[in-house]
């Protein structure tokens, strides 16, 4: 069975419409299934499991970035603490155009294609990284005043302008450089710095602005700072981060990596 | 790396553009790497770098970079300061803007006009290059 996960700020009015369509779809394709709508009330953690030992077919975030975020950190706590299979394959159905830059990397840029997607069923083995106790798939952000990057024992990165690091896995950019190709299947992130004072490409000369390193394990230091994981989640540094585990992804033909 | 990058000519203009596509690790000009640093693929420093260099690939030091760390590297261009000696497979380019405070050890090298180079330059014949790897 389907578990559509519906996060709470659907439930505005705004977009009772579009919610409508998506059921429609969803019910002529035949993928209905159970719809559970969450809430300050409503434990993730517990429904996501719940579901899992339930034997659902595939879990769907209805929401946008920050709903995928909480619900791969479910289904992933979910299957450490109760050695629940991950096989189980996860959807999104972006709701709303802000905020929904991972289901976009992923090829569903309209919720209303979203249904299409899903019953095509493409799914991919898309790496999903950790920081300190949290998971992620897309990026994770921290301003560069301040932060060290320690690359295990061997290196260590200072910046010395103002800027924003990202450690990405999968990209939800549009304006990388290009000799950067984050793979979200390769188990290697892509630190790419970018730092103010940008000027256009010079002779002999990579822009001055932007760094790049491939690495497949780091540690993200700043006492002030904290790190946004997915757009989505704040988690305080220091903290390692690397690929840990592969989750089964259904994308869109439009995927952009 | 397509071969064509590999010749000598691999730091002339119309190449570096594609170059630099080609590059897996930029070091930009605000960027301090401390320690040994080991790549795989071609690497850009445009910042500054203490410790040491490797990698298989090419390395490019630009114009404005400061280099206290020891490099190796299969080709590399070099533009900026480096203290330490450099050790190189192939074809060292020295740019005009260059200051190396180090050795020099090559199979084949260029030194622009204006160039900086105090230290010892030996050259590692491809004949002999040859030989050790195969004892």
């Amino acid at each position: 069975m389907h578990v559509y996960l519906y996060d709470e700020y659907v439930n505005k009015k705004k977009y009772d419409n579009v919610l409508a369509r998506i059921e429609t779809r969803i019910t002529d394709l035949g993928l209905n299934g159970k719809i559970i709508r969450l809430g300050v009330m409503k434990n993730i953690g517990e429904a996501v499991e719940s579901e899992m030992k339930r034997g659902a077919k595939t879990i769907v975030a209805v929401g946008d970035d920050r709903t995928v975020n909480k619900i791969i950190n479910a289904m992933i706590k979910a299957e450490i603490h109760s050695q629940l299979s991950a096989e189980i394959p996860f959807g999104i159905i972006p709701i709303g155009k802000e905020n929904n830059k991972i289901a976009d990397s992923l090829g569903i840029s309209e919720a209303e294609e979203a249904g299409d997607v899903l019953s095509a069923r493409r799914i991919e083995k898309l790496d999903i990284a950790q920081a300190g106790n949290h998971y992620f798939l897309s990026q994770a952000k921290i301003e560069s005043r301040g932060t060290t990057v320690e690359i295990g024992k061997d290196y260590s990165i200072e910046i010395m302008e103002t800027g924003e690091i990202n450690v990405i896995n999968l990209s939800v950019f549009s304006n990388l450089p290009e000799n950067a190709n984050p793979n979200p299947q390769d188990g290697v992130l892509e630190l790419y710095i970018k730092t103010k004072g940008a000027r256009t490409l010079k002779q002999f000369a990579p822009q001055e602005n932007q760094s790049l390193f491939s690495l497949k394990k780091l540690t993200l230091i700043n006492k002030k700072s904290s790190i946004i994981l997915d757009n989505a989640i704040e988690i305080a540094t220091p903290a390692e981060i690397s690929v840990v585990k592969k989750l089964n992804i259904i994308v869109g033909k439009e995927r952009k990596f | 790396m397509g071969e064509a990058l590999l010749t000598k000519n691999m730091f002339k203009k119309q190449d570096d553009r594609e170059k630099i596509k080609e590059v897996e690790t930029i070091i930009g000009p605000s960027i301090k790497v401390k320690g040994n640093f080991n790549g795989q693929g071609n690497i850009v420093v445009e910042g500054s770098l203490e410790g040491s260099l490797k990698t298989n690939g090419d390395v490019f030091i630009g114009d404005k970079a400061k280099i206290t760390a020891s490099i190796e590297a299969h080709e590399a261009r070099i533009g900026g300061e480096v203290n330490g000696n450099i050790k190189v497979k192939k074809y060292v380019e020295v740019a005009a803007s260059a200051k190396i405070f180090g050795d020099i050890e090559c199979s084949s090298i260029s030194v622009e006009q204006g160039a900086i180079f105090n230290g010892k330059c030996s050259m590692v014949s491809e004949k002999k290059e040859a030989k050790e790897e195969i004892n």
